[in-house]
C-alpha cells in the first residue's frame, strides 16, 4: 500500500516537474559487414548482461509526413516490430510512433548529437488514423539487427533493407549502421560524457560521430 | 644551360602496323640453301641447255610476290603439321611425347650416407632446441609459483578483482554494483606494495610452517573490516523455536579470518558489505511498511510478529576486528541466544532474494521495436495501447518487498513445523488405527504438502483413509477423498480436531468394508450425527462442528443369517467406539400378560452395549472380526 502511494506521488510530480524523457543524445557510425562480427565480439563483452544471449531485432519503420502546413512539414515515424519469438503474441509488442525534432549538432564541446524525441506505444491501427488525419507515407524500410545495453545506454547494430514491391527486402548496402543512444530528461548533459567515453572504446572498429544530415 | 632533350608522346603502334614493321624485317629476296641445291642439281644433271632454260625460265617469279607467297605457303604448312602433331599428341591415343631417359648417374655410396647424416644432424638440431625451450620455460613457472614477488601477485589479485589505476595508485572494487546493486556504500580497497621486513605472519593453525609475508597489502575501508553474517531466528517470546542447527567441523558463529591473506580479507570484506545492504534494505522496508503490528527496529536487529506471540528476529552480526586477536586463544563459546540458532534456510533465502533484487535491476526487458525507451517492463509498454486504468498502473509498480517475503517464508516455516508435531503428537496417542504421514520433499518456500494414510494394522487391505494437508502460510488446507476442502487456521486444535474425524470416519468405514467381506450386510449408515444420536448414551457430549467435519457417524450391520444386528458407533470425542448388538431369537423373552406366545421371541431383541475394553482382539477392526465370526455362526452367545 505504501509503495502504491509513494508510486502515485512520483507519477504526479513527474507530470509537474517535467521529468519525462524526450531529449535522445545520439552518435552514429557504421562498418562493413566484413568486419560486423568483430565489433559484436567487442560490444558484447562491453555491454552489460553477458550472461544472456544477444537479443536481435527486427522492425519496420514507416516514415509519414504532414505537410507543408504555413509551411512546415511534420514527419511521424511509425515502427513495427515484425520477428515473432516463442510465447509472444505479434499483438503483444506494441507499435511505437515517434517524434524527432531538429538535431543540434553544436560544437566541439557538445560530444554527441541532441535532438527532441517523443515516443508513444499505440496500436497497430495507427496507419489508419495518420492516413485519416492527412499523414502520406513518404517511403519505408526494415532495419534487422542486434541490440546491446550499458547502463542507459543502448547500442544498435543493424542493417538496412529497401523493399521494392512488398515484402521483398533488399539489403541497402554492405555494411551495418552502429548507433549509440540515451533517452534522458532536459538538461542531463552529462550522459553526453559518458556516451562519448563509451564510443571511445569501439574506436578503431567504428568511427561513432556525429552525422550532419544537411550535409549528406 | 642544359638542354633538355625533346620528348615526344608515341602511341602504340597498331596492329597493321606492326606486320608491316615486322614485314619489313624479312628479307624476301634471299633464298634458303635447299632450295638453291634442289635448283642447280636438275640443272646440272639434265644438262640440258634449253629445256633447262625453259625450265629455269618457268622458275622464275612471274610477279613480284611469287616467291614470298611460297616461302609462307610452306611456312603454313610447316605450322600446320606441327599443330597436327601436337593435337595428336595432346590426345595421347596414337603419339605420346615423352622425355628421353637419361643415364642415371652411378651412385656413389659414401656420399649418401654423408647427405642422410647431415640431414637426421639436422633434424635433432630441431627438435633439441625446442624441448631445451621447453624446459626452461616448465623451470620458470616452477620458479615462478614460489616467486613471491609484487607483480606476479599482483596478476594473481587481478584475475580475482576489478582493479584500476588512479594517479598513482591502485584501486579495486569489491561492490555488487557491477550487478545491479545501488547501495550507498562503495566497496573500493587499496593495493599497495608491502615494506621490504615485514615480520612473518603466525601460521594459521598450528603445526604448519609460518607463511611468508605476502608482498601486496591490501586495504580495506573500515566499516568493512571483519566478518559478518546475518542471523534469523524465531522465538516464541523468550524462548527459541528453530534450532536446527548445523555445524560444520571448526565453525562458529562468527567464522574469524585468521590469516592475513588479501583473498580471504576481500572476500570476507564483500560479505561484510552485501549483509550491511541486506540488512539496511530490511531495516528500510520495515520503516516504510505500515502493517498492523509494526515491525521493531533496534540497531542492527529487525523484530517482526508473524504469528501472535512468535517473533521473526533478524540481524547482523559483525565482528569488527579479529586480526587482534592473538592465534593461540581459544575459540568463544558458542554464544546462546539468537546468535547461536541461526536458521540456515532463512538466511540463504534472504541473501537470494536480495540477488533477485539486483537482478531486477539490471535484467529489464529489451525493447521492441527498437527504438523505443529502455527500461521498462512489457507490461508497462502495452500499458498505453492498452489503456490501462491508474488502478492497473498503480499495481504494475507495487512488487513484494524482502521484507515481506522473508516473513511469508518464516510463517510457513513455523506452520510446516507445528503442522507436523501435531500430526506426529496425535500419531503417538493414537494407536488402534495408525496414522502415517509423507511428505514431499519437493515444496515451495511457501508451501508444502502431506499426504496421510490411516491404516489399520492387519487390515489395510480392508480399508485405508488417506487426505492430502497443503500447508501454506498461515492456513492449512485438507483435502478428503470423498472431495471435502476444509480449510482451517493456523491453531493446532483445529488440525488435531480433523485428524480424529478422519480416524473416527476411518473405524466406522472399515468396519463396514470388514462386513462385506464377512458376508454381513450394511442395513443403514450415517455420518454427520449430532452429538447423542444413533443407539447411544452420552447425549451430554456435544458434537463440535468446526471445520466442516462430521461428529459422530454409526452404521448398523446384519448378519449373513439376519438374526443378528450389530450397531457401530463411531466419534471424535468421547467413547472413540461404542459397539452394540441386538440377537433374535431374544434371549430375554419370558412371556407376560400381555404377550404370551413364544413365538415373539423372534422379533429382534434390543440393542445391548458390549463392553468394548473387555472385548478379545488386537484392535478396532480384529475385534470387529471376532465379533462378527462369533455372531454369524449362530450359536455363539456373547452374553
Amino acid at each position: 500500500m505504501c509503495a502504491a502511494i509513494s508510486a502515485q506521488e512520483k507519477l504526479q510530480a513527474a507530470m509537474q516537474h517535467k521529468i519525462v524523457p524526450n531529449q535522445e543524445y545520439l552518435l552514429q557510425g557504421s562498418v562493413l559487414d566484413s568486419s560486423k562480427d568483430v565489433l559484436i565480439h567487442r560490444l558484447r563483452g562491453l555491454a552489460d548482461n553477458v550472461d544472456e544471449q544477444v537479443e536481435t531485432f527486427q522492425d519496420r519503420e514507416r516514415v509519414l509526413t504532414l505537410g507543408p502546413v504555413s509551411g512546415q512539414t511534420l514527419t511521424l515515424y511509425v515502427r513495427q516490430a515484425m520477428d515473432v519469438r516463442p510465447g509472444m503474441d505479434q499483438s503483444d509488442t506494441p507499435w511505437t510512433m515517434r517524434y524527432i525534432g531538429q538535431p543540434e549538432l553544436g560544437d566541439k564541446s557538445r560530444p554527441t548529437v541532441l535532438r527532441n524525441s517523443i515516443d508513444v506505444g499505440c496500436t497497430p491501427n495507427v496507419l489508419e488514423f495518420l492516413s485519416e488525419m492527412g499523414f502520406k507515407q513518404d517511403y519505408e524500410f526494415m532495419c534487422k539487427g542486434l541490440m546491446f545495453r550499458k547502463g542507459r545506454m543502448k547500442i544498435l547494430v543493424y542493417k538496412v533493407y529497401k523493399n521494392k514491391t512488398a515484402d521483398n527486402w533488399e539489403p541497402l548496402s554492405m555494411s551495418h549502421v552502429v548507433e549509440l543512444s540515451v533517452l534522458a530528461p532536459q538538461g542531463h548533459d552529462a550522459v553526453a560524457e559518458d556516451v562519448r567515453n563509451f564510443a571511445e572504446q569501439l574506436k578503431p572498429l567504428v568511427q561513432l560521430e556525429k552525422t550532419d544530415y544537411r550535409r549528406l | 644551360m642544359p638542354v633538355r632533350p625533346k620528348r615526344g608522346l608515341m602511341m602504340p603502334l597498331s596492329m597493321s602496323e606492326n606486320l608491316a614493321r615486322l614485314a619489313a624485317k624479312i628479307d624476301w629476296s634471299r633464298s634458303d640453301g635447299e632450295e638453291d641445291g634442289d635448283e642447280a642439281a636438275p640443272s646440272s644433271a639434265e644438262g640440258d641447255g634449253d629445256a633447262d632454260s625453259q625450265v629455269t625460265t618457268f622458275q622464275q617469279p612471274t610477279w613480284p610476290w611469287e616467291s614470298v607467297r611460297n616461302k609462307i605457303r610452306d611456312a603454313y604448312t610447316e605450322v600446320c603439321v606441327l599443330s597436327d602433331v601436337l593435337s595428336i599428341a595432346r590426345h595421347k591415343r596414337y603419339m605420346v611425347l615423352d622425355g628421353v631417359t637419361q643415364d642415371a648417374p652411378e651412385p656413389k655410396q659414401i656420399i649418401q650416407v654423408i647427405s642422410k647424416k647431415k640431414g637426421l644432424a639436422a633434424a635433432a638440431q630441431i627438435l633439441s632446441e625446442g624441448a631445451e625451450r621447453m624446459r626452461e620455460n616448465l623451470a620458470e613457472q616452477r620458479r615462478n609459483r614460489n616467486n613471491n614477488d609484487f607483480y606476479t601477485e599482483l596478476l594473481r589479485l587481478r584475475q580475482k578483482w576489478r582493479l584500476r589505476k588512479v594517479g598513482n595508485n591502485i584501486i579495486g572494487d569489491l561492490s555488487y554494483k557491477q550487478v545491479g546493486s545501488r547501495f550507498w556504500l562503495s566497496g573500493t580497497f587499496e593495493v599497495k606494495k608491502a615494506e621490504e621486513n615485514a615480520p612473518a605472519l603466525p601460521p594459521p593453525a598450528p603445526g604448519l610452517p609460518p607463511v611468508p609475508p605476502s608482498p601486496i597489502i591490501v586495504t580495506v575501508p573500515s566499516e568493512l573490516q571483519g566478518a559478518a553474517f546475518i542471523y534469523v531466528t524465531i522465538r516464541k517470546d523468550q524462548e527459541t523455536l528453530c534450532s536446527a542447527r548445523l555445524t560444520h567441523p571448526g565453525s562458529t558463529p562468527l567464522p574469524v579470518p585468521q590469516s592475513q591473506h588479501w583473498s580471504d580479507r576481500l572476500d570476507a570484506a564483500q560479505n561484510v558489505l552485501f549483509c550491511k545492504e541486506l540488512i539496511a534494505q530490511l531495516a528500510r522496508e520495515a520503516v516504510q511498511l505500515q502493517p498492523r503490528l509494526p515491525h521493531m527496529v533496534i540497531g542492527n536487529e529487525i523484530t517482526s510478529t508473524i504469528f501472535p506471540g512468535i517473533h521473526l528476529v533478524m540481524g547482523l552480526a559483525h565482528s569488527a576486528r579479529p586480526e587482534r586477536r592473538p592465534a593461540a586463544a581459544p575459540l568463544p563459546p558458542v554464544p546462546a541466544g539468537p546468535l547461536g540458532d541461526n536458521n540456515y534456510v532463512l538466511e540463504h533465502s534472504l541473501h537470494q532474494l536480495l540477488r533477485h533484487m539486483h537482478h531486477r535491476n539490471m535484467h529489464h526487458a529489451m525493447p521492441h521495436p527498437a527504438s523505443a525507451p529502455m527500461g521498462m517492463s512489457k507490461r508497462r509498454r502495452q500499458a498505453g495501447p492498452g489503456a490501462a486504468s491508474r488502478g492497473q498502473l498503480l499495481k504494475m509498480v507495487e512488487s513484494e518487498t524482502l521484507l515481506e517475503s522473508i516473513i511469508r517464508q518464516a510463517r510457513h516455516v513455523v506452520l510446516r513445523m507445528r503442522t507436523a508435531f501435531a500430526i506426529d503428537s496425535c500419531a503417538r496417542e493414537i494407536k488402534d488405527p495408525l496414522i502415517v504421514t509423507h511428505w514431499n520433499s519437493v515444496n515451495s518456500p511457501t508451501q508444502s504438502c502431506c499426504k496421510v494414510n490411516i491404516m489399520t494394522h492387519g487390515y489395510d487391505s480392508v480399508h485405508r483413509t488417506t487426505f492430502l494437508i497443503n500447508v501454506l502460510e498461515d492456513s492449512l488446507r485438507c483435502v478428503c477423498r470423498d472431495g471435502r476442502v476444509m480449510t482451517v487456521s493456523y491453531e493446532t486444535s483445529e488440525l488435531h480436531y480433523i485428524i480424529l474425524c478422519q480416524v473416527s470416519q476411518h473405524n466406522l468405514l472399515a468396519a463396514q468394508s470388514l462386513g462385506r467381506i464377512m458376508g454381513w450386510t450394511v442395513k443403514s449408515s450415517s455420518s454427520g450425527q449430532g452429538g447423542g444420536g444413533g443407539g447411544g448414551s452420552d447425549a451430554s457430549q456435544t458434537a463440535q462442528s468446526g471445520g466442516g467435519g462430521a461428529a459422530s457417524s454409526s452404521c448398523v450391520l446384519s448378519a449373513p443369517g439376519g438374526h443378528c444386528y450389530v450397531a457401530v458407533r463411531c466419534q471424535p470425542h468421547g467413547e472413540p467406539v461404542t459397539v452394540s448388538v441386538a440377537q433374535s431369537p431374544k434371549r430375554d423373552f419370558f412371556p407376560t400378560a400381555l404377550v404370551t406366545e413364544h413365538k415373539w421371541e423372534h422379533l429382534g431383541g434390543a440393542f445391548r452395549q458390549i463392553k468394548w475394553e473387555k472385548m478379545e482382539g488386537r484392535n478396532f477392526l480384529n475385534k470387529m472380526e471376532l465379533l462378527m465370526a462369533n455372531l454369524s455362526s449362530g450359536t455363539g452367545s456373547i452374553m
